[in-house]
């Protein structure tokens, strides 16, 4: 009843020539080395030639040696090892109390660790300082005018900086500690109790035991994040006299640039983050252990009584300090006429109307930033993919090469990028300094890592004996990425680009040293009005930035989950 | 509808340490329906995406109607060879209905849809999947996807159908069933199939011919009588099912059939493998089925005497374990009324027909 049909195509004995998947690879490939391995490599050379003496550790030298750079290291590294710490002990009891206890309103915790870290460390440092600068801060003054000055604070101080900056970190300790005590399987804590060990014990020697090397993961990644902050630490730091490598290299562009130095300082800190991050995968490569548990039954709940409230009560003030505060204050600031007048008669609009319509950057500062977060979370996406399938599904030599090479940029704070493209570019006969263009190659090669990861959670998800059986019906590698891979890994790169799109979209570290008048994204046009003093336009286009991308992330949850649904 | 002549394969996996084929060489005659058979890790998905070209050999070619299709120095890409193939897992696409599995390769072809919708409505007839071609695979049985699978690859009309142990994750019953479907849709399309398994009684009930395969090494290609009865050497012996080694010498060579004296029991007029010199020490193969079990002092003389050592029954059948000559222990299948007791003394009688001498010391 079936008839047979002799292929015609099986006398083509060899592969031969060149199919499409090669130049779709050679271009995925080219790109990564473009926008990540070539800056690197002119970043370490511009970092020992100096331009009289050629090869030269001269600038390392200077580095190492003047106070003014020395005190740069120090200053970053007490910042990230108070930062480590406080993110540790206000991640891990929320993590704790959300995945092990009956403490309630937990939808609160996670909500408060999901604002905490969406929003921008720079903003939350305007705020602070809106609250407690020295002199005008308006809880200070409340403070002074009440006769409680030994209650006032100094944001402009390391303390000042740790606390700004804790409240955008702690989320990391958070994340993975959560979801290492949700994934330590129940059994090994029922086998605990059942020789005899309470609930507290077997907290402590067998549960804490397993969840330390996350923790400890979660620490180190918030560390890392910490010291590449470059907002933060300009707006709380420099008034403070405390400059941070971030900071220092920053001055080092003031004119005249120097390049040399600030390449030898970005590789210093490159260096600290390197190592960081390699302790980090360490620990969390020791994780492993705990999600090999079996079938995962759920862990009981401690019972934590009365107490329960207390955990709670500890909820409520890391919201009140890490969202209500800020944004309360933003928004105050925002909606009055000028700071120290408070009456309905002062209320007013003008300060947006000002940033929106009188302040001729901010729209096309918006138009910038929506244009480089869409594009840049595309390509980044775009880009992993292709890397993540290289790797998990040919047998391409060297492909463990792009596998690490597409992880470098995690190891580059925002700045030192910065620093990296402007020495490469301004070696080639490309005039991208300045442009739009450069912003964009900063933003993708930053996110490559995150496009990367999530093309590859999703690909593993896909057996490759689906795609090899459209292979054999004849599809061609197009046809079958176009029917059945990227159908199939669509929700898990659609969410991979939302994760490069909202950091992306409030950049800050990489854009300030890039930027030009007709390349200015909203972050840099924040910062810009933050340095001229106006504290309450730039209020308001704090509140039209967190609207920007409330919407997006909106529209783009919107987007993803309909096409996830209606195409199957 | 495709002969496939693989000449001195060779694949080897971690860097050339492991070799997951070595010198496989086999030729499949078009229209057959060729078992690959082997314990887990010898090799046979290999050698099977090996011909589908997912692989590049490091030696050897494989020839498809005479057309060299894989060489050390390249292969035709799976998507140009005009073959089939079912997988271990199905790989049914999760996110396309069974009619949109089912098309998949149609539409490759870019046929027409009304002639797309009869081949596939034909199709889900023949593998009686008909009313379910809006599902998605998620609401359908593992039995019913895996017949998906099949349809998927039987629509495009292969020369030559692959498939990876097809069968291995159905219930016993389903099993039964989708054998004797598979094998009437192989007599009905004439297709070649290539069909691994590692379970021996599949191989036998569906194959024209079976290869088996250990440690990347063909051991033995022929008929599945030939297999079972006719053991070219010990691993194809002992895994083809239970088999008792049974240790003697050569007293005769040369007639038209040998004679191997059994260690304390009958001399038994065999084949004599060629090369084997009166005295030497062999062991005989002889399956338990083909062993007689009588009363002690029964049959004639030609008998071996034994004492029952163990007793299971197993429904349709008895087995026995006994002790024979120097304790030895033989595997005896008995009707199961054929009844005696641990301990009695029992007298042991062979098939000469069914036995296959080996070497003592050679494989
Ligand atoms: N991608 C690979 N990399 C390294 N070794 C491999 C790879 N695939 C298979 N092997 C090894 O090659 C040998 C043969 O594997 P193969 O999958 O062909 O066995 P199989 O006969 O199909 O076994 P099973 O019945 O368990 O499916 C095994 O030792 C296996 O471990
Ligand atoms: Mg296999």
């Amino acid at each position: 009843m079936v008839t047979i049909a002799a292929p015609a195509t099986l006398a083509r004995p060899k592969t031969g020539g060149i199919r499409l998947e090669h130049i779709v690879m050679g271009g995925a490939i080219a790109s990564l080395i473009v926008l990540v391995v070539l800056p690197l490599a002119s970043l370490i050379l511009g970092s020992v030639s100096s331009e009289d003496e050629g090869f030269s550790v001269g600038n390392f030298v200077r580095a190492m040696e003047r106070p003014l750079y020395y005190r740069a290291l120090i200053n970053s590294l007490v910042l990230g090892a108070w930062t480590g710490l406080f993110s540790l002990l206000i991640g891990l009891p929320l993590a704790w109390a959300v995945s092990r206890t009956n403490t309630p309103f937990k939808g609160f915790i996670r909500l408060t660790a999901s604002l905490s870290y969406l929003t921008p460390p720079f903003l939350t440092a305007i705020a602070f300082v809106n609250l407690f600068g020295p002199n005008a801060g308006l809880i200070n003054a409340a403070l002074r005018s009440a006769g409680l000055d030994f209650l006032t604070f100094n944001i402009f101080s390391m303390a000042g900086l740790v606390v700004v900056t804790v409240l955008h970190t702690f989320p990391f300790v958070y994340l993975l500690a959560t979801s290492a005590l949700e994934s330590v399987d129940a059994s090994y804590e029922e086998s605990a109790q059942i020789l005899g060990a309470g609930k507290w014990r077997t907290a402590l020697q067998i549960t804490a035991p397993l969840v330390a090397p996350a923790v400890l993961s979660g620490t180190l990644l918030a560390f890392v994040n910490a010291i590449a902050l470059f907002g933060s630490q300009a707006i709380v730091g420099i008034p403070g006299r405390i400059y941070t490598l971030p900071t220092r290299i920053y001055a080092l562009f003031d004119y005249p640039p120097q390049y040399g130095l600030a390449s030898a300082l970005s590789l210093i800190f490159v260096a600290i983050t390197v190592i960081a991050l390699f302790l980090q995968r360490g620990y969390l490569a020791r994780r492993s252990y705990v999600t090999l548990g079996g079938k995962g039954s759920r862990p009981q709940l401690i019972d934590l009584g009365p107490f329960r409230w207390v955990m709670f009560g500890f909820t409520v003030v890391v919201f009140l300090v890490a969202i209500a505060a800020p944004y309360a204050s933003l928004i105050g600031v925002s909606f009055i006429k000028s700071v120290g007048l408070w009456s309905w008669e002062n209320v007013t609009l003008q300060h947006y109307r000002f940033v929106l319509f009188q302040y001729d950057v901010t729209q096309r500062a918006i138009g910038n930033s929506l244009l480089l977060a869409a594009l840049a979370a595309s390509l980044a996406v775009l880009i992993g993919a292709i890397i993540g399938w290289i790797d998990l599904r040919t047998q391409l030599t060297g492909r463990r090469f792009l596998d690490y090479a597409s992880l470098i940029p995690l190891g580059l704070p925002g700045i030192v990028m910065a620093v990296a493209l402007i020495q490469f570019w301004l070696a080639t006969p490309f005039a991208l300094y300045g442009t739009i263009a450069i912003l964009l190659l900063a933003y993708t090669g930053r996110y490559i890592p995150l496009g990367v990861r999530a093309a590859n959670a999703s690909l593993r998800q896909v057996d490759s004996s689906l795609e090899e059986s459209a292979h054999i019906l004849g599809a061609s590698w197009l046809q079958t990425m176009r029917h059945i891979t990227l159908p199939l890994i669509r929700p898990g790169l659609f969410a991979g680009w939302l994760l490069v799109f909202v950091p992306a979209i409030q950049e800050l570290s990489a854009s300030i040293l890039l930027f030009s008048s007709s390349s200015i994204t909203v972050a840099v046009a924040i910062f810009n009005l933050y340095e001229t003093g106006y504290i309450e336009p730039v209020s308001a286009l704090a509140n039209i930035n967190m609207i920007i991308i409330g919407v997006a992330i909106l529209i783009a949850n919107r987007l993803g989950g309909q096409r996830a649904t209606t195409s199957d | 509808m495709a002969r496939i002549q693989i000449d001195n394969l060779s694949k080897h996996y971690a860097g050339g340490q492991l070799a997951a084929v070595q010198t496989f060489s086999l030729d499949i005659a078009d229209n057959r329906f060729v078992t690959l058979l082997g314990p887990s890790g010898c090799g046979k998905t290999t050698t099977l995406r090996l011909i589908a070209g997912y692989l590049k050999p490091d030696t050897g070619t494989i020839q498809v109607d005479g057309t060299v299709v894989s060489s050390p120095e390249g292969v035709t890409p799976p998507d140009k060879r005009g073959m089939g193939m079912v997988f271990q897992n199905y790989a049914v696409w999760p996110h396309k209905t069974v009619f949109e599995n089912v098309s998949f390769g149609l539409m490759i072809r870019r046929l027409g849809s009304a002639e797309i919708r009869t081949k596939v409505m034909a199709m889900l007839d023949l593998v009686g999947l008909q009313g379910y071609e809006d599902r998605l695979p998620s609401q359908l049985s593992g039995g019913q996807q895996q017949r998906v699978a099949l349809a998927r690859s039987l629509v495009v009309e292969p020369g030559i159908l692959l498939l990876d142990e097809p069968l291995s994750n159905l219930d016993a019953k389903l099993r039964e069933r989708m054998r004797s479907e598979l094998k009437q849709i192989q007599r009905r399309t004439g297709i070649t199939f290539v069909y691994v398994t590692h379970d021996q009684s599949e191989a036998l009930a569906l194959s024209d011919e079976i290869a088996v395969m250990h440690l990347g090494v063909l051991q033995q290609y022929g008929s599945p009588r030939d297999i079972y009865s006719r053991p070219a050497n010990r691993v194809v012996a002992d895994f083809m099912g239970q088999v008792n080694f049974v240790p003697g010498r050569v007293v005769g060579t040369g007639e038209a059939r040998g004679r191997v004296a059994l260690d304390g029991g009958p001399q038994l007029p065999v084949d004599v493998p060629a090369g084997m010199a009166h005295g030497d020490a062999v062991d005989v193969a002889i399956r338990p089925e083909n062993i007689r079990l009588g009363a002690a002092g029964s049959g004639n003389g030609a008998s071996m005497p034994a004492r029952v050592a163990e007793l299971t029954f197993l429904g349709n059948m008895n087995e026995y374990v006994v002790a024979g000559a120097n304790e030895a222990r033989l595997r005896v299948q008995t009707h199961p009324t054929v009844l005696f007791g641990v301990g009695d003394s029992v007298a042991l009688e062979f098939d000469p027909r069914q036995c296959t001498v080996f070497g003592r010391q050679a494989g």
